[in-house]
């Protein structure tokens, strides 16, 4: 069954009269990384809400379109059924839980994995990944630097050993040089587990980097898609998202 | 009996009084960590629980033993059926508006028992043994003893199975941040679930202690509002906050008991729970969340 993520002409109302998304379509081919870009509010997190069925939570709702994968409808499931069916969102903003060691963290996550696999395995996989998070393994995650704070968001959905990883802008307010070192293991994992990525990101130089397809999304609906070569050489692109000024670009 | 033997005394059957308290508070705080609601109803239940107890053991006569059994289940039957009848559809509202329900519950549940069991003390037949218990020269009433000896296992064993189980874990998640929880496939409503059913346990066996100790009346639920006392010295996050919260509150009434007309037995708890509150509004044990961006 191939696990294609398709998102279809999505529409999604908070509060019965705020609509953040009027017409979205993507879709997130088996083992892609695809990214999703757009300003400030234009909706990505919110799509990334639809998928996991996280809009009831917060009194939003899917009014029109569809979300499936592989053919199965997501509308129709709670979130912990979306993660159990192999869809993992690692939250922007990290959400960490502060208070728990890191590898409490890590036990909470095991609730998504679908397969028997050992709490061990599962636990050194991430540890290899991420060796930082071994050594602190027994500390509060709330005293984690930021980036490590990443680190074990990311390293949660290994745990839960997804077909696909939606990340949330994993890039927010960490060093250059931090972002690099996640992105690369962001791309380890997609290609050595085969696991798919839905990657949104403000930060359009990495995401167009690593992404092999992009969608730009404004106000709510998809107004641009293309590989990222494509997207790389748009001049509105390089205008509005890569802050290339049009006298640089010629 | 010299001053100080005194003393000695009322000050152990006061922290033996405090163990029920830190059980029954422990429901009610287990409640709030999952799901933010305070749950004004956990002292009629318990005195439910006590009434389930005498009309299977006594009743029905099927003895203390299955008394008990029965109790536990109808117990937890009621907190289900609590639960998801008047408060899950209450979840995302205000913060008292949640309460009110509550308390509505608990005269719904005052009301019931008083129509079906009238207003009268009940005798329940003695679980725990009547021998005294020796401490050198002190002397401890052996009910006391022996319920208080029970409500501190159980506590100090149902903070450790959530300190270091699964289900601990998933429990602080979903406490902590109920949409990450979901998102790790943990599903909060059945944890909520899960809470209640621990609640309507350490109800019904401090229930089943209470009346043992003292006598079955539709009043015996009253002993909860001392337990809010515990709930606000020990801090409505910390687990561990609530044994030692429970010893306080206990001693702190039978010492005053001891001193001062016993009219302030009943505002103490709460003077001192209103200046640590003053002092430090997250109760002595409770912790602020670790912030870190
Ligand atoms: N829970 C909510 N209730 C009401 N409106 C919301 C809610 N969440 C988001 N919105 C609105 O929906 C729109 C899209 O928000 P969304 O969070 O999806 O944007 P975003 O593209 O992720 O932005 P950012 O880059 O700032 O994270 C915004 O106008 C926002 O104000
Ligand atoms: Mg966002």
């Amino acid at each position: 069954m191939a696990a294609v993520l398709e998102v279809k002409d999505l529409e999604v109302v908070y509060q019965g009269v705020i609509q953040a998304l009027t017409s979205l379509s993507l879709t997130v081919p088996e083992g892609a990384i695809v990214t999703l870009l757009g300003a400030n509010g234009a909706g990505k997190t919110t799509t990334l809400k639809a998928i996991s069925g996280f809009l009831p939570l917060e009194d939003g709702r899917v009014t029109r379109g569809s979300i499936t994968i592989g053919g199965q409808d997501l509308l129709k499931l709670a979130p912990h059924q979306i993660v159990r069916r192999g869809i993992f969102q690692v939250r922007e903003g990290r959400h960490v839980f502060s208070e728990m060691t890191v590898e409490e963290n890590l036990i909470a996550a095991t609730f998504a994995q679908r397969a028997a696999r050992s709490r061990k395995e599962a636990f050194d996989e991430v540890y290899n990944y991420f060796p930082i998070l071994s050594q602190r393994r027994g500390q509060a995650a709330g005293y984690l630097s930021g980036g490590e704070q990443q680190m074990l968001a990311i390293g949660r959905a290994l745990v839960a050993d997804p077909e696909m990883i939606l990340l949330d802008e994993p890039s927010l307010g960490l060093a250059p040089l931090i972002v690099k070192e996640i992105f690369e293991i962001i791309a380890r994992i997609n290609r050595e587990k085969g696991v798919s990525m839905l990657l949104v990101e403000q930060n359009a130089v990495i995401a167009l980097k690593y992404a092999s397809y992009g969608y730009v999304i404004e106000s709510g609906r998809t107004v641009l898609e293309g590989t990222t070569e494509k997207l790389s050489a748009d001049q509105d692109i390089q205008k509005f998202y890569l802050g290339v000024e049009a006298h640089e670009a010629a | 009996m010299s001053p100080l033997q005194q003393f000695i005394e009322y000050s152990i059957v006061g922290i033996a009084a405090g163990g029920i308290y830190a059980l029954i508070a422990l429901g009610i705080i287990l409640i709030f960590k999952s799901s933010r609601t305070f749950n004004f109803a956990m002292g009629e239940m318990m005195m439910l629980s006590a009434y389930f107890f005498y009309a299977a053991a006594v009743t029905f006569a099927l003895g203390p033993f299955l008394g008990m059994i029965v109790a536990l289940i109808g117990s937890i039957i009621v907190a289900l059926v609590i639960e998801r009848v008047a408060i899950r559809p209450m979840l995302g509202r205000p913060f008292i508006a949640v309460v009110m329900v509550t308390f509505g519950i608990g005269s719904i549940i005052r009301g019931i028992v008083g129509m079906i069991w009238g207003p009268n003390d009940l005798q329940i037949p003695a679980i725990l043994s009547r021998s005294p218990i020796m401490l050198g020269e002190i002397f401890v009433p052996g009910k006391t003893a022996r319920a208080f000896a029970i409500a501190v296992v159980i506590v100090v064993g149902l903070i450790a199975y959530l300190r270091y189980s699964r289900a601990g874990v998933a429990l602080r998640a979903a406490a902590a941040d109920a949409v990450t929880a979901y998102s790790m496939g943990i599903d909060v409503r059945r944890i909520i679930s899960f809470t209640w059913i621990l609640a309507a346990i350490t109800g019904c066996i401090s229930g089943v202690l209470m009346a043992n100790v003292n006598t079955l009346t539709p009043h015996l639920g009253l002993v909860a509002l001392n337990v809010l006392a515990v709930v606000i010295l020990g801090g409505m996050n910390s687990l561990g906050g609530v044994l030692i919260a429970g010893f306080i509150i206990g001693w702190l009434e039978a010492i005053t008991g001891l001193f001062l007309p016993t009219e302030f037995r009943e505002i103490t708890p709460y003077l001192l729970a209103l200046i640590v509150l003053l002092v430090r509004p997250t109760g002595l044990f409770g912790t602020k969340e670790i912030e870190r961006i």
